[in-house]
C-alpha cells in the first residue's frame, strides 16, 4: 500500500505529444479514476505507471520509491486488462498463483493465497476451469483475482467493466467498491464511462487531449465543473451549455425571448444541468419536442429558440409533446466563451 | 449456427474429395506395387495391383548387418532418428527466440534481419556442399552427427522463423504484459507464457525441420563417412545403381521412410491445422 | 622385404566401393582372404553410386579419403589431374591389354584393373533360336516376331548404347588427344543409322528407358537387348549372351565401350595398401571375384565358364575402352542432344551432327583468359573499407546508438540463429559464391574476374534464343514458377476449403492421406510420374485414350515438344507441391470466423461471390510467406526437371538450377559458370522478392 505521485508527466511518441504536464498526487489507499474520451491519453498514463510505456519527462513515485525507470516487474503494481489478458493455457488456479510462482513462493503459500482471493471473489467453483470455458463476468473475476492474490502496492484497472452486459457491469461496479473497502489499496482505475468514475472514485482526473482537465472528488467535479469539457462530460445527461448575455442584473440567452434574473455581465456560456431547469413556471417559453420516459423520471427534449436543451422532471408528466412550456433555472454554471474555463 | 448443407452438396463435396485422394494416391500405389512384388525392376503395368505379393524387399532392406554382426539397418535409422529429431530441437531452439524477438521488438537492424534469414533460402543448395564440407573439416566435425545436425538445424531456421514469428504476431501482447506485471522478467514470460501458447507452431515448425533432416541425402553422404553413420535416405540411394536399380528394395525404402512421416503427421495435425499461420488465442 | 612386411603386418586399409550384391560379396570374401594371409584388416565402406564421385573428389584432395578405392575408369583424367589417385609405383602386369589402356593417363597407368564391363547382345533364348550376326539378319529376325513382341530393345537415346553404332561406322565421341571431331559424315551415317534402327524400322519401342528394357524382357516382348551383364541377374526368363552384331552398312561390328572398374590408390593411402590392391586385382582375387561376382575380370589367367563372361570376353576383343579424358562428358552430352533430335525427326543427321560440334565447342572451349587479381583485391578492400567506414558513421549516430543500446539484450535473442546461419549459410554461399569467378578446367583452377558472368548474360555462347541461353532458361523458370505457385494455391485452397466443413466425414483421414506426396521421397515419385507418361506404356496415355474413347491409349511423346513436356513437369511438381499450400491454407482458415462468410451469404451473396469477397482478403495476408517461399523452392525444385522430362526436348524444360547442375556435372565441369548461374538465380530471387514487397504495397516478410 502506498501513495502514487505523478510529478510533472510528459509522454512524447516520437514530436507526437500524448500527455502534458501531468503533476498530481494521490493518496494511500484513494480510488482515482481516470477518465475522459477515447484517446485522450488514459490508457497511456495507466501504462506508464505499469511500466508498460517509458514516460518522456517527469517522475513517478509509488510511496517513497521512484520507480519511472524500473522495470514492470520491479514496481509491485497489477493490472486488469481490458481483455483481462488472462494465461489460456493456465486453468484459474494457475493463472492467479502465476505471480507468486514467478516468485518462487512455496506452493503451500501460493494455494494459501489463490484460496484466500478465490474466496473473496466467489471463485472456489472455478479454480481448475480454463479461461476459454467461462463466462464474461467469470474471467472479469479471475482477472481481479489474479491481481489480488499478488498484494501489490497499486492496483491499476484498464478499463476492466468494459466487456460486461449492462446489468453485470452494475454489479460489478459495487463489487469492485466492496473490494476496495476490504483491501484499502490505492486503485487507479481507467474508464471512458463517467457513471462509473462518479459512483467509484474517491477522486477522479479528467483528461482530454492528453491535457489534465480537472482533479478532484466526484462532489467537485459535478458541483463545480472547471471548464465546460468536464461539464459536459461529468453527468448524464450533459450539461446543456447556452451562449448567453448578461447585464443589469438580467441574463439573456441568445436567440431567445425573456430573461433570467442573474447577476452576470457581458458575454458567457451559461450552464445548467438538466436537473435543475424547472418546467412549469418561469421567464423563458420552450416547445416539448420529445419525451423520453424512464419510470420515475422523464428527460424533456425541448426547442428553446434556435437551442435544444434536456430537462430531467419527476413522473407522472403533467406536459406534453408540442406543448409551449415555460422553463426557469435554478443552480447555473458559468464558463468562459472563448477558453470555456469556470467564471 | 452452422449452415446445413443441402444433399448434394454433401454428396458432391464428398465425391470431389474422394476422386481427389484417389488420382492423389494412384502413383503412390506403384511404390507400394513395387515394395511388395518380389521383383526388383521398375513396375510399369498400368494397374498398380501387385501379381504376387511378399514381404521380401522388407526384409532385405532391414535385414543388414555390418563386419561385426551388428544390426546396420538399426544403426542407421536409429542415426536418421537422432538427427532428425536433435535437428528438429536445435532448429526450433534457434529459430524461437529469433522468431520472438522479429516479433516483438523494434531493434534497430530487425527489417535488415528479417530480410536476411528470407534471402538465405534463395541460395542454391549445389553451390554450398563442398564450402560446407571444408568448414566441417575446419572444425573438426566431419562424420560426426553433431556436424550434420548444426547444418542441417541452421537450414531449417529460415522457414521456422517465418512460421513462427506469424504466430507469435497473433498472440494478444497483453498476455505478455500482464506476466511482466506479474513479475516475470523477458526470458520467463517467453518460457511460461508465449512457448506454451505457441504449441501448435512448434508442432508444424518441429516437423518441418525434421523432415528437413529426414529427407537429405546428398549432405548425409558428403559429411559422413562410415556405413554405421548413415541416415535412412543415404542408404535408400544405395538401391539406385550405375546402371541400374533395385525398384524393389527402393520402394521398400521409400516407404518404411514415409511412414514415420505419416505418422507424425496424423499424430501432430490437429495441431497442424492450427498452427502453420495464424492461431486466434481466444480467451 | 621383411622388413617392409614387417612394418605393415596389422595395417587397417579402408576400402571404398558402389558395388553390390554379388561382387560385394565378392570383394568382402577377397578382403577376408587377403586378411588372413597378410594380417591387415580390410575395410570396406558402400557408398551409394549417386554421390559417389562426389565423395571421391571432396573427400580425397583433404586427405579425409579412403586408403583405396573401387571405381569405373571414365573419370580417371579428371582424377590424375586432381590428385586423387595415386599411381601404383611397381609394374602393374598381366592384364588384358585393352584394361591397361584404359588406365592409362598421359603415359602412366593409374591404378590396379579389376574387371571389364561392356554392352552385349542378350537375348531371350525362347524367342531367338539363333543369334543374328548382322544386324540385316537382326532385322529380318525381328519382322518375323508374333504381334506385340519387339525385335530389339535398347537405349537408343543414350550416348553410351550409341557408341557401338558410332565405332562401326568409323567414328568416335572423343579423339586420343581429348578433341572432338562431331561433324563428320561418319558422325551423321552413324546418327540415321540409329534413326532407321530405333524409329523408323518399328522394331523397337517407343522411349526405350533401361526401365522398358527390362519390363518388356519380362514379359517375353523383347528379343533383342542390347545392355551389359548387370542386366542379367534376377531376370525372370531364359537369357542368351553374345557379341554384338556386324553393322550390315558398313560391314563393320558395333565395337561397344568397354569400362574397366580398376582398384586406386589415395595419396595419403597406407603403405600397405598396394598390397591389397594387388592381390585384389590378380590371382587369387580375381579368381574369388571371377567365381563369386560374376566379373570378367582383366587378369588374362583366370578363365571362366559363364557364358555371359565369356561372351564379355570375345566383345572385349572388340571394343574401344571408354575414354578417360575430362571432355568425355562434353561430347557425350553434346551428342545425346543431337541424338535425340534426329530420333524426333526434328534435324536431319547432318545438321545433328553440325549442332553436336558447335555444343561440343563451347562445352570444351578454352578457359577465359587469366584476369589479373590484384584490382580485383583492390575493389574488395575498398568494398570492406567502405562497409566498415559506413558502419563506423553510422554508429557515430547519437540516436542509433542510444536505441542499440537500449535494445541491447534484444540481440541476445536472435544471436543464435544469426551466428549459426552466418556461419553456415552465408559463409559457405559466399565461398560457393566467389568460385564463380574462377574457371575450372580438370582440376586446374584460374581466376577469371566477371568473364562467366558476362558470358552468361551477353549470351555469348549461345543466341538468347537457344534453349542454352540464360534468357531464354530464366524465361522458362519464370513460367515454370509462377504456373506452379498459382496451381498449388488453387488447389490447396480448393482442397482446403472442402475439408474445412465440419460436415466432412473422415477429415482427419483424408487430410493425412492427401499429405502423402509431401511425406514420400520425391526422388521415387518423380520417376514414377516420369514413367507414367511414358509414350507407349504409361498410364496418362492410356487413360486419355480411355477418356477420349479412342481404341488404344493415346500415343502422345509426352517429352517431344516443349508445351507437352512441360506439362508433364507440371503435373508431377503440382502433384508434389500442393499438399504443402493445402495445410498452410487449412491454418489460415482456423483464424477466419465462419459468421463472416455466413454474413455475406445471408446478405444474398453466392458462395463463390462470399469466398472471393469474404474469406480470400482475409487468407491473403496468412498465405503471403508462403506463397513467396514457396515459389523460391519452386525455382529452384531441380529434381522434378532433372528426373521427369530432363530438360527434353532439346533442354528447352531445363530451369536455371538444372541447367547449373549440367554445367557443373555434365558439360565438363564447369564450376565456375555454374557458380555464376548460382549468384544470378540468387540476384533474380532477391529482385522478386524485393518487388513483392513491393507489388502488395507492404513488408510480405
Amino acid at each position: 500500500m502506498a501513495s502514487l505521485s505523478f510529478r510533472a508527466i510528459q509522454k512524447s511518441y516520437g514530436s507526437t505529444k500524448v500527455l502534458h504536464h501531468v503533476d498530481v498526487q494521490v493518496g494511500d489507499g484513494e480510488y482515482l479514476v481516470l477518465v475522459g474520451p477515447s484517446g485522450c491519453g488514459k490508457s497511456t498514463l495507466l501504462r506508464c505507471i505499469a511500466g508498460l510505456e517509458d514516460i518522456s519527462a517527469g517522475e513517478l513515485w509509488i510511496g517513497d520509491r521512484r520507480v519511472d525507470q524500473m522495470a514492470p516487474r520491479d514496481r509491485n503494481v497489477a493490472m486488469v486488462f481490458q481483455s483481462y489478458a488472462l494465461y489460456p493455457h493456465m486453468t484459474v488456479r494457475e493463472n492467479m498463483g502465476f505471480a507468486l510462482r514467478v516468485q518462487r513462493r512455496p506452493p503451500a503459500e501460493i494455494e494459501a493465497a489463490v484460496l484466500q482471493a478465490a474466496k473473496m471473489l466467489e471463485l472456489e467453483h472455478l479454480l481448475d476451469r480454463y479461461p476459454g470455458q467461462m463466462s464474461g463476468g467469470q474471467r472479469q473475476r479471475v482477472a481481479m483475482g489474479r491481481a489480488i492474490v499478488r498484494r501489490p502496492d497499486v492496483f491499476l484497472f484498464d478499463e476492466p467493466l468494459s466487456n460486461l452486459d449492462a446489468a453485470l457491469r452494475h454489479h460489478m461496479r459495487v463489487e469492485l467498491k466492496r473490494l476496495h473497502r476490504r483491501l484499502e489499496t490505492t486503485i487507479v482505475h481507467v474508464t471512458h464511462d463517467q457513471v462509473e468514475a462518479l459512483t467509484l472514485a474517491d477522486r477522479i482526473l479528467v483528461l482530454n487531449g492528453g491535457y489534465v482537465q480537472q482533479f478532484g472528488s466526484p462532489r467537485e467535479l459535478f458541483d463545480t465543473p472547471a471548464n465546460t469539457f468536464v461539464a459536459q462530460f461529468i453527468g448524464s445527461p450533459s450539461m446543456n451549455l447556452l451562449p448567453a448575455v448578461g447585464s443589469g442584473g438580467e441574463v439573456r440567452i441568445e436567440g431567445v425571448e425573456g430573461a433570467l434574473a442573474l447577476d452576470r455581465s457581458g458575454p458567457f456560456t451559461l450552464g445548467v444541468r438538466p436537473t435543475d431547469l424547472v418546467v412549469g413556471s418561469g421567464p423563458l417559453k420552450g416547445r416539448v419536442d420529445v419525451i423520453e420516459s424512464m419510470g420515475a423520471e422523464a428527460l424533456l427534449h425541448i426547442e428553446l429558440g434556435p437551442h435544444t436543451i434536456v430537462a430531467q422532471v419527476p413522473e407522472p408528466l403533467r406536459v406534453r409533446v408540442d406543448e409551449l412550456v415555460p422553463l426557469d433555472v435554478g443552480v447555473t454554471h458559468a464558463f468562459d466563451r472563448e477558453s470555456g474555463v469556470r467564471l | 449456427m452452422a449452415r446445413r448443407p443441402s444433399t448434394p452438396e454433401v454428396v458432391l463435396t464428398h465425391a470431389a474429395i474422394v476422386g481427389i485422394t484417389m488420382v492423389t494416391l494412384y502413383p503412390v500405389l506403384w511404390v507400394l506395387e513395387m515394395a511388395f512384388s518380389p521383383s526388383q525392376s521398375f513396375s510399369m503395368d498400368l494397374s498398380p495391383i501387385p501379381s504376387e505379393v511378399t514381404l521380401d524387399n522388407f526384409r532385405d532392406v532391414i535385414g543388414t548387418f555390418d563386419d561385426e554382426g551388428r544390426w546396420l539397418f538399426g544403426r542407421q535409422l536409429l542415426n536418421s532418428v537422432i538427427v532428425s529429431v536433435a535437428t528438429a530441437v536445435l532448429g526450433l531452439s534457434l529459430s524461437t527466440t529469433a522468431a520472438y524477438a522479429l516479433s516483438r521488438w523494434s531493434f534497430p537492424g530487425r527489417e535488415q534481419g528479417m530480410a536476411a534469414f528470407l534471402v538465405t533460402q534463395m541460395f542454391p543448395g549445389v553451390v554450398m556442399a563442398i564450402p560446407l564440407y571444408l568448414l566441417l573439416d575446419l572444425f573438426g566435425l566431419l562424420d560426426s552427427r553433431t556436424g550434420l545436425v548444426l547444418v542441417y538445424a541452421t537450414t531449417s531456421v529460415p522457414f521456422s522463423v517465418f512460421t513462427l514469428k506469424g504466430y507469435f504476431d497473433t498472440i494478444p501482447v497483453a498476455l505478455e504484459e500482464a506476466a511482466m506485471l506479474d513479475g516475470a522478467s523477458r526470458w520467463m514470460t517467453f518460457r511460461y507464457i508465449v512457448l506454451p501458447l505457441a504449441r501448435p507452431a512448434l508442432a508444424v515448425t518441429g516437423l518441418f525441420s525434421f523432415m528437413t533432416a529426414w529427407n537429405e541425402f546428398i549432405l548425409a553422404l558428403t559429411l559422413m563417412g562410415s556405413e554405421d553413420a548413415y541416415t535412412l535416405p543415404v542408404v535408400l540411394q544405395g538401391y539406385v545403381g550405375d546402371f541400374g536399380t533395385e525398384w524393389g528394395r527402393f520402394a521398400a525404402g521409400a516407404v518404411i521412410v514415409s511412414l514415420p512421416v505419416m505418422a507424425l503427421f496424423f499424430a501432430l495435425q490437429r495441431h497442424f491445422v492450427e498452427g502453420l499461420t495464424a492461431g486466434g488465442v481466444k480467451g | 622385404m621383411i622388413l617392409w612386411l614387417g612394418a605393415a603386418w596389422g595395417a587397417d586399409i579402408t576400402v571404398w566401393h558402389a558395388y553390390r550384391d554379388a561382387e560385394e560379396d565378392a570383394l568382402e570374401a577377397a578382403g577376408d582372404a587377403y586378411q588372413a594371409i597378410s594380417g591387415d584388416k580390410i575395410s570396406f565402406v558402400q557408398i551409394p553410386f549417386d554421390g559417389y564421385t562426389t565423395k571421391l573428389e571432396t573427400t580425397i584432395p583433404r586427405g579425409n579419403g579412403p586408403d583405396l578405392f573401387v571405381a569405373s575408369h571414365d573419370n580417371l583424367g579428371k582424377w590424375s589431374a586432381m590428385g586423387v589417385v595415386d599411381p601404383p609405383s611397381t609394374p602393374v602386369e598381366g592384364h588384358l591389354p585393352v584394361t591397361i589402356e584404359a588406365l592409362t593417363v598421359k603415359g602412366r597407368v593409374q591404378g590396379w584393373p579389376l574387371a571389364y564391363k561392356s554392352l552385349l547382345l542378350l537375348y531371350d533364348k525362347a524367342l531367338v533360336k539363333e543369334p543374328a550376326r548382322t544386324t540385316d539378319a537382326l532385322l529380318a529376325q525381328a519382322k518375323q516376331l508374333p504381334d506385340g513382341v519387339y525385335g530389339l530393345v535398347f537405349e537408343a537415346g543414350s550416348p553410351y548404347s550409341h557408341g557401338p553404332i558410332l565405332h562401326a561406322f568409323g567414328a568416335r565421341a572423343l579423339e586420343p588427344d581429348g578433341t572432338a571431331k562431331l561433324d563428320t559424315p561418319e558422325q551423321a551415317a552413324a546418327y540415321a543409322f540409329s534413326k532407321r534402327l530405333a524409329i523408323d524400322e518399328g522394331i523397337v519401342p517407343a522411349q526405350p528407358t533401361y526401365v522398358v528394357m527390362e519390363t518388356l524382357f519380362d514379359e517375353g516382348r523383347a528379343a533383342y537387348v542390347i545392355s551389359g551383364s548387370w542386366f542379367v541377374p534376377g531376370r525372370a526368363r531364359d537369357i542368351g549372351a553374345t557379341t554384338l552384331p556386324v553393322v550390315s552398312e558398313t560391314g563393320e561390328p558395333m565395337a561397344p565401350y568397354l569400362g574397366v572398374d580398376a582398384i586406386y590408390r589415395t595419396p595419403d593411402a597406407e603403405p600397405a595398401a598396394a598390397g591389397f590392391a594387388e592381390f585384389l586385382s590378380r590371382g587369387e582375387g580375381a579368381r574369388i571375384r571371377s567365381e563369386q561376382g560374376g566379373q570378367a575380370v582383366s587378369d588374362a589367367s583366370v578363365t571362366s565358364d559363364d557364358p555371359i563372361v565369356q561372351a564379355l570376353a570375345a566383345q572385349a576383343r572388340n571394343a574401344v575402352p571408354m575414354p578417360n579424358d575430362p571432355n568425355t562428358s562434353s561430347a557425350f552430352e553434346a551428342i545425346a542432344r543431337s541424338l535425340l533430335s534426329v530420333q524426333r525427326g526434328a534435324r536431319t543427321p547432318e545438321e545433328a551432327a553440325a549442332d553436336a560440334q558447335e555444343f561440343f565447342d563451347v562445352f570444351s572451349r578454352p578457359l577465359p583468359p587469366a584476369a589479373d587479381p590484384r584490382p580485383w583485391l583492390a575493389f574488395l578492400a575498398i568494398l570492406v573499407l567502405g562497409g566498415l567506414g559506413l558502419v563506423a558513421q553510422r554508429a557515430r549516430d547519437p540516436e542509433l546508438r542510444a536505441r542499440v543500446s537500449r535494445h541491447a539484450s534484444d540481440y541476445l535473442w536472435i544471436a543464435p540463429a544469426g551466428l549459426s546461419m552466418s556461419v553456415l549459410v552465408i559463409l559457405p554461399f559466399v565461398t560457393g559464391a566467389a568460385v564463380s569467378l574462377f574457371a575450372h578446367r580438370a582440376g586446374e583452377w584460374r581466376f577469371v574476374g566477371l568473364a562467366h558472368f558476362l558470358d552468361i548474360l551477353l549470351a555469348r555462347d549461345f543466341p538468347i534464343t537457344s534453349p542454352l541461353s540464360f534468357v531464354f532458361t530464366l524465361g522458362v523458370t519464370v513460367l515454370w514458377t509462377t504456373v506452379n505457385i498459382v496451381l498449388h494455391v488453387s488447389i490447396g485452397m480448393a482442397l482446403a476449403m472442402l475439408l474445412r466443413e465440419p460436415w466432412v466425414r473422415l477429415r482427419a483421414v483424408w487430410r493425412a492421406l492427401l499429405i502423402i506426396p509431401w511425406a514420400v521421397p520425391n526422388y521415387i515419385t518423380a520417376l514414377i510420374w516420369k514413367g507414367m507418361f511414358h509414350a507407349q506404356f504409361g498410364a496418362v496415355n492410356a487413360i486419355l485414350g480411355f477418356v477420349l474413347m479412342r481404341d488404344g491409349p493415346l500415343e502422345l511423346d509426352w517429352f517431344g515438344s516443349f508445351s507437352t513436356a512441360f506439362c508433364a513437369n507440371l503435373v508431377t511438381n503440382t502433384w508434389l507441391g500442393f499438399p504443402f499450400m493445402m495445410v498452410v491454407t487449412l491454418g489460415a482458415l482456423q483464424s477466419i470466423p465462419r459468421d463472416l462468410e455466413e454474413a455475406a451469404e445471408v446478405d444474398g451473396a453466392g458462395r463463390w461471390f462470399a469466398f472471393r469477397h469474404v474469406v480470400y482478403p482475409m487468407l491473403k495476408p496468412a498465405l503471403l510467406p508462403a506463397v513467396v517461399l514457396g515459389s523460391v523452392w519452386t525455382f529452384n525444385m531441380f529434381n522434378v526437371i532433372f528426373l521427369v522430362s530432363g530438360g527434353e526436348p532439346n533442354s528447352s524444360t531445363e530451369i536455371l538450377i538444372s541447367d547449373a547442375y549440367r554445367w557443373a556435372f555434365k558439360r565438363g565441369n564447369h564450376y565456375g559458370y555454374a557458380a555464376a548461374y548460382a549468384v544470378l538465380i540468387f540476384g533474380v530471387l532477391l529482385v522478386y522478392s524485393r518487388s513483392a514487397n513491393r507489388l502488395v504495397g507492404k513488408k510480405v516478410i
